[in-house]
């Protein structure tokens, strides 16, 4: 059917040519040319692209969270793998925490995943029980030197989907110029109880100038809940999956979180709120306006740097004053994961080996992500760890016989939690909710959270 | 009404079209439909495909990761249950129903000073209409954070005066009016519409007014809002439609969550959180087809009140 007139007339010419019988079947192929090439384009955005057959060079996407000093490590072991292995090329991605769940969950669902992902105990059984990751086993990665209890930390019944990138302690780091200015003493972090910890934090408010404050308030992830929990005899979660304490445990918890705001131990709730969108090198610790805050052993070192100081580690508060009532536990920092739709499995999983077994890997990234699962790279590198990184390793050295059991994984739908216990915090902290209602609200929330 | 009567004589003259002319009418359609087709490939590919999967996924359970399950109008009961929901419904209606006519007055109010006449106008529009450029950016809304921080700015200003203010977007009580100053900030885009509208009105009534002795206020009651009213309601309906789906300054100003508790949990950043941080992309559809039902009715409703307020001059 003629459009214009002057291709009508051309279509006329060329219909009376001896071409006319083909011509029908020829515009169906190029409706399918057509269609083809759209399906080409299509897939072309959508798979890793220019990563090409056994011989050319692979190109494998890597994803991960963290800050700068982060970023540069990683860069240059992914270097020193490339000079390796030349024919395998990696391309880093990147960014902050916040922004790093939405995207990976964005880029899985468009079938876009990165090769290699940096996971979290919070989501790797969302991802893992979706397929969505790799059974690691089944490639060539040893893992024999690695401390078993990280190791476990990866195995689900999906198979082994994160081999643990580091191993990381809850810990509350202490600045001790704070602590001088305000001519408090440090405290004795073996034998310190709750009470100590309210006390001290007080009496730094009290002495310091306005707007530094004797501790960060807690209530801002599950952290420092799952240590709460575990010293009362409870715990986040239960082995098949549940919550495993009740509203008024979380109330209890609250209720002290509220003692110390009332005392000015910790920041006022805005001063909260504000600090928890900071970035680590903006927070409180760091810049010096807390004393005490709550974080993971292997954030010490980053931190230290930020604040340009000296900063202690201390062992979590108990009710008793006996460090073994702690309830700390070796957590895996990070896991290597891999998407099950990466199309190169056994390089992925050769980078993989790299990061958790190759020495030379070992001395460049150190403890950033954690302790090194690895006994062997552990020893080998001790020499080269920097004086905040020995302090962590130190650390996690000196709790190990006063850990707790290990405590069950994240079940699905755990990646919310801390959105839960954040919210409700400030719910707390602004009277919003009383403390009752509150831990009654959140363990509704999170009950539906992890059983949807 | 002259444009619509036009409009209706070619159409009657078209009814009576001999077949040649029909011929070619069908011609130049095909030729225009040509033209249009970058523009529909787009709608269809872009805007239809996409909307009709999101109306498909609104009556499943899609995890993202998994294959879509259906479930029938199983997310539309759960909104009826989900007080998050309904407290963003809350959220999102006070911002429209406040941040709207503030800013159209604002808007209506600097176009009425800048309508004077002044040197340098041009300047001035220009000035005016640049935080509705940067208004919905990532950047201002971090400028907006730090502004209104605990120690921002705004507080160190109130403190010269001895007054201890709040952290306005930390507080629940101040942060969603912290979000509603930021946007009636952005009166730009109405103003220089209102500005086009103000000189469409033909002085001669306003010199006729002076002249049975109208004072300025009576002039403007009288004479600019009914000539005004057509392009009060079209910035109404659009600054209506464009507030419920506003997302960026929330998303930036609270961090991504809509904190604190809840306070400037507006729908869509609800909907994205749902979608993308909960993986819950069923519902987030659902959601997204309740808020398009919404934003429906508040136009129908706009419409029909249009009738007893705007005035169309002939």
């Amino acid at each position: 059917m003629p459009l214009f007139s002057r291709p009508a007339s051309a279509a006329k010419q060329s219909a009376e040519t001896p071409t006319t019988g083909s011509r029908r079947p020829l515009r169906k192929t190029g409706l399918v040319a057509a269609a083809a090439a759209v399906v080409m384009a299509l897939s072309a955005c959508g798979g890793g692209a220019a990563s090409e057959s056994a011989d050319g060079p692979v190109e494998l996407r890597f994803s991960w969270w963290g800050g700068d000093k982060r970023a540069q490590l990683t860069q240059e072991a992914i270097k020193q793998f490339e000079a390796e292995n030349p024919n395998i090329k990696i391309k880093p991605e990147f960014g902050d925490w916040s922004g790093y769940w939405d995207k990976l969950a964005t880029q899985v669902a468009a079938n876009d995943a990165p090769d290699i992902i940096q996971m979290d105990e919070k989501y790797i059984t969302e991802y893992s029980s979706r397929g969505a990751l790799l059974d690691l086993s089944k490639y060539e990665i040893d893992t024999s030197k690695l401390d078993e209890a990280a190791l476990n930390a990866g195995k689900s019944e999906d198979g082994l989907t994160g081999i643990a990138a580091g191993i990381n302690a809850a810990t509350i780091l202490a600045n001790p110029k704070v602590f001088e200015a305000a001519g408090v003493p440090l405290p004795d972090d073996s034998t310190w109880t709750w009470q100590d910890f309210e006390r001290i934090a007080t009496e730094i408010t009290a002495k310091s100038p306005q707007g530094t404050y004797g501790a960060a308030a807690y209530g801002t992830d599950e952290a420092s809940l799952g240590v709460w929990l575990r010293q009362n005899g409870k715990s986040l979660y239960t082995s098949d999956g549940k919550l495993g304490f009740e509203p008024s445990d979380i109330a209890d918890w609250w209720a002290f979180l509220k003692q110390l705001s009332e005392k000015k131990a910790v920041p006022s709730a805005s001063e909260v709120v504000e600090a928890e969108a900071a970035p680590l090198d903006q927070s409180g610790l760091a810049t010096g306006k807390n004393g005490m805050a709550f974080w993971w052993s292997n954030q010490a070192p980053a931190l230290e740097k930020a604040s340009g100081g000296d900063l202690k580690i201390l062992r979590f508060p108990t009710k008793t004053g006996k460090a073994d009532d702690a309830g700390l536990w070796y957590k895996a920092s990070q896991f290597w994961s891999a998407s099950s739709r990466t199309k190169h499995p056994e390089e992925t999983a050769k980078f993989i080996d790299f990061l958790a077994n190759d020495v030379k890997a070992g001395e460049t990234l150190l403890a950033d992500r954690g302790v090194y699962p690895n006994s062997d790279v552990r020893a080998a590198i001790e020499p080269k760890l920097t004086p905040a990184d020995v302090k962590v390793v130190k650390f996690i050295d000196q709790i190990k016989d006063e850990l707790g059991e290990a405590p069950a994984p994240p079940p699905k739908g755990a990646g919310s939690i801390q959105e839960i216990i954040k919210r409700y915090t400030s719910e707390v902290l602004f009277e919003r909710l009383s403390t009752e209602e509150a831990g009654k609200k959140a363990h509704d929330e999170m009950k539906s959270a992890i059983s949807s | 009404m002259s444009a619509i009567s036009e409009l209706s004589s070619i159409s009657r003259k078209k009814g009576k079209a001999t077949p040649e002319e029909k011929k070619a009418n069908s011609r130049d359609n095909k030729a225009a439909y040509i033209f249009l087709l970058p523009w529909l490939v787009g709608l269809i590919a872009i805007t239809i495909g996409p909307m009709l999967m999101s109306l498909y996924l609104s009556f499943t359970d899609y995890n993202l990761l998994q294959p879509p399950e259906w479930v029938g109008l199983e997310n539309f009961t759960r909104m009826l249950t989900d007080a998050r929901l309904h407290n963003s419904l809350g959220v999102t209606f006070t911002y429209v129903f406040i941040g709207v006519p503030l800013q159209l007055a604002v808007a209506l109010l600097i176009a009425l000073v800048l309508d004077k006449g002044m040197r340098g106008l041009p300047f001035y529009r220009s000035v005016f209409y640049l935080p509705s450029l940067l208004g919905g950016s990532v950047a201002v809304a971090i400028l907006w954070k730090q502004i209104f921080g605990t120690t921002g700015l705004v507080n160190q200003v109130l403190a010269m005066f001895g007054i201890q203010g709040p952290g306005w977007i930390s507080d629940p009580s101040t942060a969603l009016g912290s979000i509603i100053l930021l946007h009636v900030w952005t009166f730009g885009a109405p103003m220089i519409i209102f500005l086009a509208g103000l000189r469409q009105i033909p002085t001669m009534y306003y010199e006729a007014a002076k002249v049975d002795g109208a004072t300025t206020l009576q002039q403007f009651w009288r004479i600019t809002m009914p000539m005004l009213s057509p392009i009060i309601f079209f910035n109404l309906v659009l600054q209506i439609i464009g507030s419920f789906q506003s997302f960026t300054q929330a998303f930036i100003v609270s961090g991504g969550n809509g904190g604190p508790s809840d306070s400037t949990m507006f729908f869509t950043l609800y909907l994205y959180q749902k979608g993308f941080g909960q993986f819950d992309m069923g519902y987030a559809s659902a959601m997204a087809w309740l808020l398009l039902v919404i934003i429906g009715i508040f136009t129908a409703i706009n419409f029909i009140a249009s009738k007893y307020w705007v005035f169309y001059d002939d």
